[in-house]
Parts: C-alpha cells; sequence; structure tokens
C-alpha cells in the first residue's frame, strides 16, 4: 500500500507467520538473549520448588526459525538465545534464559497481568518472593451503550 | 481455633454458591508460619484466607486442620510456599497451582492437581480419578492408589504412585512421566501422543498406540532421583511404556505444536 505521494509508509504490525516470538511481542530483545555471562549464575535448583529441576524438567533447547530458542509457556511464545550455546550445556543455557526471562518480569504474560488479572495475585508469581500484587481491582470492560438482552 | 461461619451456602446452577465472601482472617500467625481449622468454614473462606496468608501476610508455610474433604481447597496459589492440609481433600483440589510444595496426609477426591503448572504435592493415602488431568509440571506424588485416567492429558512434569492406577491411565497424554510402583489397570495409554509410563507390577492391557520401549540409563537416572527425594526406598524393576506413533497426525497449521511434542 502507499499514499497519495506513492511512497510507501512504514507500517509497524506482527508478522503473520505461525511461529510467535517473544520480542515481537514485547517489541524489544533483552540482554540476557545476547549475553551468557547474564544467565551463567543462575540457580535453577533455587530458583524451582522442590529438591530438582521441577517444571524445569520439562523445558529444553528447541530452535525456532532456525535459531536456538526456549519456549516461554506463559505467553504461549518462543525466546531466542542469541548467542552461543557451550556443547553439551545446551537444556540447562535454555533453563537460565527463560528463567532469567520470568524473573525479570519481560515475559509478556507477566505484562498482561497488571492489567488483564481477574484475581488478586503475585505479580511475578513463584519466580520471585514478595513481589507485588495484581488483580486486586479487575472490573470487567463495559461497552458503552450496550445493554444485556431482557431476562439476563 | 476459627469461630463459626455465619455464610450461608446456597446451590446456584450456575456455580455462585457463595457469591459474595469475606476473608475470615482466622489464622494463629507466628512469624512466616500459621494455622488455621477449616472446620467451620466455607470453601471459599478457606480459599481466601489461604491466599491472604501467602500474599499479603508474608507467611511461607501453613497448616489446615479439619478439611472436611470440602472440594476445590487450595486452588490456585500462584508463589512459593508449603501447605499441609491435615485431612482429607474432595475433588478437584489444588489444582490451577504454580510454585507451592503440598502435603496431604489424608485421601484426595478426583482430578487432583488438575492444570497444576509447577510445585510438590505429596499425598499420603490414594487419589480418585483423573488424578493431574491436564498436569503441566511439577511433582504428583501419591503413596497409595490412583483411580482411572489419571494423568489424563498430562502435558509435563511428574505423577508417581506407590501403589496401583486404574483403567486408561495416561489417556491422551502428551508429555511428562507416570511411575507406578503396583499394577495399572486395562487400557494403558490409550491414545497417548508422547510421554512416558513406568509400570513395575502388572499391565492389565495396553490401549491404541501404546508400546513397551526400552527402559534406558536415563529412565533410571530419573527414577532413581524420584525415588530418594520422595523417600520411596529402593526402587523394583520398571517396565516403559511409550506412545507407538501411529496416531499422529499434525497437519502444517500446528508446527509449533508438533515441534514442542517432537
Amino acid at each position: 500500500m502507499s499514499d497519495a505521494s506513492g511512497n510507501s509508509p512504514i507500517v509497524h504490525h506482527l508478522s503473520t507467520r505461525t511461529g510467535i516470538d517473544a520480542e515481537e511481542l514485547a517489541g524489544r530483545s533483552f540482554p540476557y538473549q545476547h549475553d551468557l555471562a547474564l544467565v551463567e549464575n543462575v540457580d535453577l535448583i533455587a530458583s524451582t520448588p522442590g529438591k530438582d529441576l521441577n517444571w524445569l524438567e520439562d523445558v529444553s533447547l528447541l530452535v525456532e526459525d532456525g535459531v536456538p530458542a526456549v519456549f516461554d509457556r506463559y505467553s504461549n511464545s518462543f525466546l531466542k538465545i542469541h548467542f552461543p550455546i557451550p556443547p553439551g550445556r545446551e537444556d540447562e543455557i535454555a533453563r537460565k534464559v527463560l528463567i532469567t526471562h520470568l524473573q525479570s518480569g519481560n515475559s509478556y504474560g507477566i505484562i498482561l497481568k497488571r492489567k488483564h488479572a481477574k484475581f488478586p495475585q503475585p505479580e511475578l508469581g513463584p519466580w520471585v518472593d514478595g513481589s507485588d500484587l495484581v488483580g486486586q481491582d479487575w472490573k470487567p470492560s463495559v461497552l458503552e451503550g450496550w445493554e444485556s438482552p431482557s431476562g439476563h | 481455633m476459627a469461630e463459626g461461619s455465619s455464610q450461608r451456602v446456597t446451590y446456584d446452577a450456575r456455580g455462585l454458591s457463595e457469591p459474595t465472601v469475606e476473608t475470615p482472617k482466622v489464622s494463629q500467625i507466628d512469624g512466616d508460619r500459621a494455622v488455621f481449622d477449616a472446620g467451620p468454614l466455607t470453601t471459599r473462606q478457606i480459599n481466601r484466607e489461604l491466599r491472604w496468608l501467602v500474599y499479603e501476610e508474608g507467611v511461607h508455610d501453613v497448616t489446615i486442620t479439619n478439611p472436611g474433604a470440602k472440594h476445590s481447597l487450595g486452588v490456585a496459589i500462584l508463589t512459593r510456599c508449603t501447605i499441609t492440609f491435615e485431612g482429607s481433600l474432595g475433588y478437584f483440589g489444588c489444582g490451577l497451582i504454580d510454585g507451592p510444595e503440598i502435603h496431604i496426609t489424608g485421601r484426595v477426591g478426583w482430578s487432583f492437581g488438575e492444570n497444576m503448572m509447577s510445585g510438590v504435592v505429596v499425598i499420603d493415602k490414594n487419589a480418585g480419578s483423573l488424578t493431574g488431568a491436564a498436569f503441566r509440571g511439577g511433582d504428583l506424588v501419591v503413596k497409595g492408589d490412583v483411580g482411572a485416567r489419571t494423568g489424563i492429558d498430562q502435558k509435563g512434569g511428574t505423577i508417581l504412585v506407590g501403589g496401583n492406577g486404574g483403567m486408561n491411565i495416561g489417556f491422551m497424554m502428551q508429555r511428562g512421566r507416570q511411575i507406578y510402583c503396583g499394577n495399572v489397570g486395562p487400557g494403558l495409554g490409550d491414545s497417548m501422543y508422547d510421554g512416558s509410563i513406568y509400570v513395575a507390577g502388572s499391565v492389565k492391557s495396553l490401549g491404541i498406540d501404546c508400546v513397551e520401549a526400552e527402559f534406558t540409563p536415563a529412565d533410571k537416572e530419573m527414577i532413581d532421583r524420584k525415588f530418594a527425594i520422595y523417600d520411596f526406598g529402593t526402587p523394583p524393576a520398571f517396565r516403559k511404556f511409550t506412545c507407538g506413533r501411529q496416531l499422529w497426525n499434525y497437519d502444517n497449521l500446528e508446527p509449533s505444536e508438533r515441534k514442542l511434542v517432537l
């Protein structure tokens, strides 16, 4: 599509491909996607309930768009990893990047909580102790001029 | 001891049996530990009390006495904490949880731990049918027996059972692990897409597209680790069952789903 002058306007929109990218949802990428040093010290056992990896046991390194990625189930999107992953540490690094993403509050599902959470809950869930409560004053949206049908 | 509840619970076909309820705030709080008597409280009062403690009062360890097999207790707890139910729970207990470590000293009804995202749950006695339905992650440990269709539509996590399992264990299972120290009923793993089921005892019959698979060193490491964590003693010999992949039928519109399963 072009404007009256014939120039193609810049249009910002989500892509139409079937994959869902965490960077695309957030509108930016995050430093820990690019630097191994930022995730190296994550304690996976301390970051999860129980005495082993718990739910992270099912998290492994995948590939999305030809790039190593980890799936963020809290936003149903792939978080790509752009730094070289040392051989033999693929799943460990994927888990550390994901936990860092969740603890930092950057997961799109967490970002939506402040506006859309329908019941009180910690904003950063089980990943950070003592985070703010959200969802305490949720009210259903109202469509102006709409009235419920009679009998309802 | 909680004061008697004046909340009237009435039946409503829409499920609004307690449309308005206040947090009772009857717990005895001692630092980051608390205990309260669920006997005189309604379901919503118990759940409100529990959330108030772990979300707002900084309590990390809650003991709930006299749960009385009430339904839907301990649901949607979305933080790291320790919860003990001294007694039994009814149906849909501890569903939708993400993070807590829960111990139940009695039995639980059907659909316990439904859609559990993460955490640890240990049940000292038996669990009903559909235990761990749509289970997503974490460890769900039942020291007794479990009913039919345990782990139906399971998408991750580990279900460890000290006793026997009923019929159609792992029905439509998609990921994760189930471990049975005893026997299991007919239709094991019927229509499962992925995941692994380990059985130490007898298998009445296999379900559609469920096949026996090689028991690998990785399987042994996982079972040894879970047994050690939950004091299950020395693991017996297990047989492993997985999907035969004859029912796999992914179309081009589901690349993400296929990628996750593969």
